[in-house]
């Protein structure tokens, strides 16, 4: 297809919309096309000032006096030299007929059709320049001559700025990046100490190291071993019977029975789902712009727990994510899976619904290379990539695909969009949640009535004691403070800030025709006056209106300007008599509470409502073949047209996919991704698994294999893990299975060579210790409920405490949701802008950004959290409870606590700390009671590095 | 003292990144291992062990601390700090000019502003009767009337203005200010902000996205709290006593120092060791900072504290002056309440009335106190909120505005009794000197001595800055 016609289709599609639109946006689309005219004759003529006479001196004098000084006053800023907003180079003559990512900049002999003319003319609302104010008519005025008589410039490009061409790696090297090559067959290597190798792993590891003459660790003690795969694989201690019997089994298959056992455990898909769910970003509220409750989100949530508990095969897996609506096979499970392409935070108030969709398909683009490629794309939306081989165009072909698809429903609440659901609900259910709705609405109703029901009897009773209000504020001053206001207004029945606000509105109206009386009583403090005056002129105004309605039931006006002058004063809701706005100042405490009673109760009426079955998923809509690239990223300003298609970097030269004319092409993509020879889908993926296991990915960064990410420690091993992984079928199972049963995994924390190996690898990547690892935020809570007998092991279900759609934090900013549930952590809600303490202290990551490496931070807070939170004084209240009932015999209940919270008795050592602890000899001050000193022992042991810390 | 980061070797990063200890960092260096201190290497030429030790800025700082007085919902601008002649004659009238493309909802007629103007000051700029104590500081003012912004929905507008994007999540200005130049209180966050609102944004508008964690502002309470209850969260064991706790920790001290022992010296286990001592101290200097009871009785009355109208705002503003003295480098306080804050589509004049009373006062006594105090002069003080409002009616309201409004900054380095920018005839749109967002940072960015083009993280493959692509420096503003 030649560019012309493109442009020509690309009109005509949209001019048939043209009719619909309003007039701001009838006028954007004439400049689109105007835009789109002049890049036909560009691309049809081309430049055409090489033919050009040169110019004169007059005109070379008009451009030095008028022209240049212009240009350098108000435009060089931004568009000179090294500066090149937009694209756009103003210094020198071709950088104005090239121009910037928008096209060029002027039309020779053409102003009426130069950008740079209806830029400085500002009546593009989205091309305003200069940007800080709009130039004078005559600099205007100067512009236009000079475009129309052929823009003589006497300026060259200085060779120093010359445009630096593409910066980021080209398609061709692209290829041969080492992420993007093809996932190679490797040999295992040889090593000498064959005795070390279990797993095919351990070669890979061990051939470093002997490379450079370093040990690997021995092996873990075995009650560290039992410790760190329980943690590992289902987030939760080893209970002391799991220890003792691991301990005692001296089969040889002991730990594969431990390592089978766990995998096979309900709790595994708990830990190793939450994995997935920092990847999918997982949220049970918005956040952003307005934090509303995703409350379906959940069966997303145990949508992953289910699949990685049934080892569902990854390729599966993601396909399901991508597109499960719209496989041959297609059920609620798999449409359950897209639910991962809605997740994501929406500015869901963004009155734009253009910018709203093109921003979250940039989220779900995003969300979608990272998690599954490891490539930011979300960096191609406004130029090609800066460092990897991506293309805008690539951005816009995936895009296309997405904008195919339906991530935002017809509905919405005001000013808030609703995100796209899959409904499950049988008729029944929808009849049976009219009368849940009608019952909300009722209580809503029931609120806003005695709300507006305690104004009217305010005003009321505010308005027939008017007087009183005039006379009383006699003796306020407009700067009194509302504490000496009130001591006046109380004992006279009066509202103190109706009182407060009247005076002040006296003083900031001194020139109100009916008040001028007041002032001039009130200066010669002529009080009764003043108040037979007032009330004299309220009777009269509602006496007249009282006989104009015997005449006119519809009269609300009276004829005599004076009185009808106070009738307007004392029903003005603003006026002189305005009651506060807010129900806190407005009313007496009873009122309130009754208020108060009210709206606590329409909110837990609707929190605790049933919702519709239903799954937040997307499906497809109208297809398109193709969007325009949006020039620097802006909606508003479009490019060429680019056909959906897949990244051509990862693509054979040539190659393009069939897309179907009447689906999105998300199935196709899925199936791309997925295909077994896609260089980064299994290396990404084994990369995760090997992060989540070890503390570090063998690439460390795992979102990122492109060029600013982290090499591979050991190229082979990713490699071969990526293969043997889509040989056995995608199996997670299996890959743990290498994992954990090879040597690698079950050394010490301890080396034997720590001075050498420190210096030539101080972060330990080649792995000659096992990584000592501080526990996860869930790790940490669940233990510590675990290790009190507090834990509830239920899996799955609803834990926002919200209805669907529910604010989580509307303007009053009162926190509703609670975390007081036993339940595991991965079944507390999750909710954006405002996630849970523990888990913020605690590196949670942000729930809008996909993660698959937590950080490690120490801060102080965190000891603030252990030492203060009721979580942890609970839970050591808890293990005192028991421990006291269990034994009176106080070193028994000290091994008691050790093995319960550590899984190991005490040293001789500790033992005597303990006991001294709990005599607490020889000091000022001693703690309270024997009780208090076991609570504050157990607390210590709860919250010390050993049980936060794994070996 | 180091510069400013701006490019690291990855140990120092990883180090920043993963051995933050926040707030008492000071301490834990001393314990940090010979071997570790090695690995950080010089930053800069000076070796560096604690990310939040003061660091030198790009060039002269014109101020030393922010102090930002947030809004919430939007105060009108042509209602308070930006006059219309034309608003006044036009009242009623539909608008003489076009609408913006995209609106909230349909828009009535020019509404004229309900308050009086009056002239102030040596410099005769005019204020509305909204504001007469604040405007008894005009000479120290510095009227922004130019600012504008991308989104005209709150949340939207509440991260763009903290954050400098609507889009995404991204570091906050205040932890950026951070990231760039360290605190000078080791025993205090460097970055606080007073009872934040928790809508719109909530802990992103104070958050340090993926900056180093250290950098997160430290929440005080929040909006649906008085500010006499605010506090930092699980500050106090209500059930042990400090004596207690004292030994408690001894005990757990003692426990991990064994462990430690036996496990190579692990940096990170030291840390979290010294952090439970750190945490013990901040259980004092905390609630030292807050605890207002020994300011005199005239500082109390200079802040509207004796008035339950201003008392909240007041205590707030006095709770703000405690921490900036003390060192922390950024302090955000957040005026709003449980109902609609500054957002008056409706009842324009009661809700600005209320609004404006509650923190005209406690503004007005928070400047003359840190002028009273030399504190003014190196300190930057911004208010404003996340737009203006439309001069054209709804209702007797309002709609949101972020084309064209005013935002005001003092102390620190900008002209006093100086109006820089303006917006239309009517209010409607900025006009001259038009200060976007980006540029409004770049500015504060510039006014703390750092180049915010050079201030830059690098996080998934790009570098990142408070301005992203964008942001001009108002050099117009500066003395």
């Amino acid at each position: 297809m030649s560019v012309p016609i493109r442009l020509t289709s690309n009109v005509a599609f949209r001019s048939a919309k043209v009719a619909h639109l309003s007039r701001s946006e009838r006028q954007h689309w004439a400049t689109m096309i105007l835009l789109a005219c002049a890049l036909v004759a560009i691309a049809s003529h081309g430049l055409t000032h090489a033919q050009e006479p040169l110019p004169g001196p007059a005109e070379i004098e008009f451009f030095e006096k008028s022209v240049r000084p212009l240009l350098v006053t108000h435009c060089y800023e931004c568009h000179s030299g090294k500066e090149r907003n937009g694209g756009l180079q103003l210094d020198y003559r071709d950088g104005l007929l090239v121009g910037g990512d928008s096209g060029p900049a002027i039309q020779l002999g053409q102003p009426e059709k130069s950008l740079l003319m209806q830029a400085v003319h500002y009546k593009n609302p989205d091309l305003k320049m200069p940007p800080k104010a709009v130039l004078s008519p005559s600099d205007v005025a100067i512009l236009d001559r000079w475009i129309s008589i052929g823009a003589p410039d006497t300026r060259v490009q200085p060779s120093s700025t010359q445009s630096p061409g593409p910066t980021g790696m080209t398609v061709e090297a692209g290829r041969k990046f080492w992420s993007m090559q093809p996932v190679a067959t490797v040999a295992l290597p040889i090593v000498s100490n064959t005795e070390w190798v279990s797993t095919p792993i351990d070669r890979f590891v061990l051939a470093k190291l002997e490379a450079n003459q370093i040990r690997p660790a021995p092996n873990a003690d075995r009650r560290e071993l039992i410790r760190r795969i329980t943690f590992d694989l289902t987030g939760l201690p080893p209970t002391t019977d799991d220890v003792d019997t691991f301990l005692s089994d001296e089969s040889p298959n002991a730990f594969d029975q431990v390592i089978d056992r766990l995998l096979a455990s309900p709790q595994y898909g708990v830990r190793w789902g939450r994995h997935w769910l920092d990847v999918a970003r997982y949220a049970d509220s918005n956040g952003l712009d307005e934090n509303i409750a995703f409350g379906n989100a959940w069966r997303y949530r145990d949508y992953v727990v289910q699949s990685f508990n049934a080892d569902k095969p990854i390729d599966t897996f993601i396909t399901e994510q991508l597109a499960g609506d719209l496989l041959a096979n297609s059920d609620r499970e798999s449409k359950t899976g897209t639910g991962f392409l809605v997740l994501g935070a929406k500015v869901l108030a963004e009155p734009d619904r253009e910018k709203l969709i093109m921003d979250t398909v940039d989220e779900q683009l995003d969300t979608i290379g990272k998690a599954f490629l490891g490539l930011t794309l979300g960096c191609v939306r406004c130029h090609d990539h800066k460092f990897d081989p991506i293309l805008q165009s690539d951005y816009y072909a995936l895009a296309a695909i997405l904008k195919s698809t339906r991530t935002f429903g017809p509905t919405n609440t005001g000013a808030i969009k609703h995100w796209n659901e899959i409904s499950f609900a049988s008729p029944t259910e929808r009849e049976s949640l009219k009368a849940v709705n009608a019952e909300i609405a009722q209580h809503q109703a029931a609120l806003s009535k005695a709300k507006s029901a305690a104004f009217t009897k305010l005003r009321t009773r505010v308005k027939s004691m008017a007087t009183e209000y005039l006379v009383a504020a006699m003796s306020v001053t407009p700067e009194m403070p509302l504490h000496e206001v009130a001591a006046i207004a109380e004992p006279l029945g009066l509202q103190p800030r109706v009182l407060f606000h009247c005076r002040r509105f006296l003083a900031y109206n001194p020139d109100y025709p009916l008040f001028a009386k007041w002032h001039e009583l009130a200066a010669s403090s002529d009080k009764a006056g003043l108040e037979s005056h007032y009330r004299s002129l309220f009777q009269r105004a509602e006496a007249a209106l009282a006989e104009a309605k015997q005449k006119d039931p519809k009269a609300n006006s009276l004829t005599d300007p004076i009185l009808e002058s106070a009738r307007v004063a004392i029903n003005d809701l603003t006026g002189f008599l305005a009651v506060p706005p807010k129900p806190e100042f407005a009313f007496d405490v009873e009122t309130l509470q009754e208020i108060n009673t009210l709206a606590t109760k329409a909110r837990l009426v609707e929190s605790f409502a049933a919702d519709e079955t239903s799954v937040m998923g997307v499906v497809d809509q109208e297809v398109l073949a193709g969007i325009p690239i949006h020039i620097r990223g802006s909606h508003r300003n479009l490019g060429e047209t680019i056909p959906r298609n897949f990244p051509k970097v990862m693509g054979a030269a040539g190659e393009s996919p069939i897309l179907p004319r009447k689906q999105s092409g998300r199935l196709e993509l899925a199936r791309w991704i997925t295909s077994p020879s896609h260089p980064l889908t299994s290396r990404v993926f084994v990369n995760r698994l090997w992060r989540w296991h070890f503390g570090t990915g063998l690439v460390a960064s795992t979102e990122n294999f492109g060029v600013l990410g982290d090499h591979p420690s050991h190229p082979e091993l990713l490699d071969y893990l990526a293969r043997t992984f889509i040989e056995s079928g995608w199996s997670t199972k299996e890959l743990h299975r290498m994992i954990l049963r090879s040597n690698t995994y079950q050394m010490s924390t301890m080396s034997l060579d720590r001075e050498t190996a420190t210096n030539l690898d101080p972060e330990n990547r080649w792995l000659w210790k096992f990584p000592k690892q501080r526990m996860d935020a869930e790790e940490i809570r669940d233990s510590i409920l675990a290790v009190s007998n507090l834990l509830d092991m239920a899996i799955g279900g609803k834990s926002i405490p919200l209805r669907n759609r529910q604010f989580v934090f509307d303007h009053t900013s009162i926190d509703n949701t609670r975390y007081d549930s036993h339940r595991r952590a991965a079944f507390l809600p999750v909710v954006r802008n405002n996630v849970y303490t523990l888990f913020e202290q605690f590196d949670f990551p942000d729930p809008t950004m996909p993660t698959g490496s937590r950080n490690t931070t120490t801060v102080a807070p965190q000891a603030l959290l252990m030492m203060n939170s009721e979580l942890v004084m609970n839970a050591a209240k808890q293990i005192a409870t028991t421990l006291a009932s269990s034994s009176s015999v106080n070193v028994d209940r000290i091994e008691s606590l050790y093995r319960m919270v550590l899984g190991r008795k005490p040293m001789a050592m500790e033992l005597t700390r303990a006991v001294a602890f709990l005599e607490d000899k020889g000091e000022t001050n001693s703690i309270g009671s024997e009780q208090q000193r076991w609570i504050l022992m157990c607390h210590s042991l709860l919250v010390c590095n050993e049980a936060i810390f794994i070996n | 003292m180091s510069s400013i980061p701006m490019d690291s070797t990855s140990n120092r990063r990883w180090l920043l990144k993963n051995s933050g200890l926040g707030f008492g960092y000071l301490a834990f260096r001393s314990l940090l291992n010979s071997s570790l201190a090695d690995e950080l290497g010089p930053a800069g030429g000076t070796p560096s062990h604690n990310p939040l030790a003061p660091k030198l800025p790009h060039f002269a700082a014109r101020a030393k601390r922010v102090v930002f007085l947030f809004m919430k919902g939007g105060p009108s601008h042509v209602d308070t700090f930006d006059p219309k002649p034309l608003l006044d004659r036009d009242d009623g009238k539909p608008p003489p000019f076009d609408l913006p493309k995209v609106v909230f909802a349909a828009q009535g007629n020019l509404l004229k502003s309900p308050w009086k103007f009056r002239n102030y000051g040596q410099s005769g700029l005019p204020v509305s009767d909204l504001f007469p104590n604040v405007a008894k500081h005009i000479d120290d003012l510095c009227i922004l009337r130019s600012l504008h912004g991308s989104n005209p929905a709150h949340g939207g507008a509440l991260l763009k203005l903290h954050t400098g994007s609507d889009q995404f999540v991204r570091p906050s200005m205040g932890a950026w200010v951070t990231y760039g130049l360290g605190t000078e209180n080791e025993n205090l966050p460097a970055f606080v902000t007073i009872c934040p609102t928790l809508a719109h944004g909530g802990m992103n508008n104070w958050g340090s996205a993926f900056l180093p964690a250290y950098c997160h502002g430290t929440p005080i309470g929040n909006a649906s709290l008085p500010a006499s209850l605010a506090n930092v969260k699980h500050i106090r064991n209500a059930s042990i006593p400090i004596s207690d706790q004292r030994k408690q920790l001894d005990f757990l001290n003692a426990i991990n120092r064994e462990h430690l022992e036996a496990n190579e010296m692990d940096s990170a286990l030291q840390g979290r060791l010294q952090s439970f001592e750190l945490a013990f101290r901040m259980q004092s200097s905390m609630p030292e900072v807050q605890n207002i009871a020994d300011e005199t009785q005239s500082t109390m009355q200079l802040y509207g504290i004796d008035d339950p109208m201003t008392e909240n705002f007041g205590r707030q503003c006095l709770m703000a002056r405690r921490f900036l003295e003390r060192g922390v480098r950024f302090v955000q306080v957040t005026h709003s309440d449980s109902e609609v804050q500054w957002d008056q589509h409706s009842d324009l004049y009661h809700g600005h009335t209320k609004n404006a009373a509650e923190v005209d006062k406690p503004i007005a006594g928070f400047l003359s106190d840190l002028k009273a105090r030399g504190m003014l002069k190196d300190t930057l003080v911004l208010w404003g909120g996340e737009f203006g409002r439309t001069p054209t009616s709804q209702g007797n309201g309002r709609d949101h505005n972020p084309h064209g409004f005013s935002m005001w900054m003092a102390g620190g380095g900008v002209k006093g009794g100086f109006a820089y920018g303006s917006t239309d005839d009517y209010g409607y749109y900025a006009a001259e000197d038009k200060m976007h967002i980006n540029d409004l940072h770049a500015t504060l960015l510039h006014l703390m001595g750092i180049d915010h083009e050079l201030l830059t993280y690098r996080y998934a493959g790009r570098d990142f800055r408070l301005t992203d692509v964008a942001g001009q420096v108002a050099k117009g503003i500066l003395t």
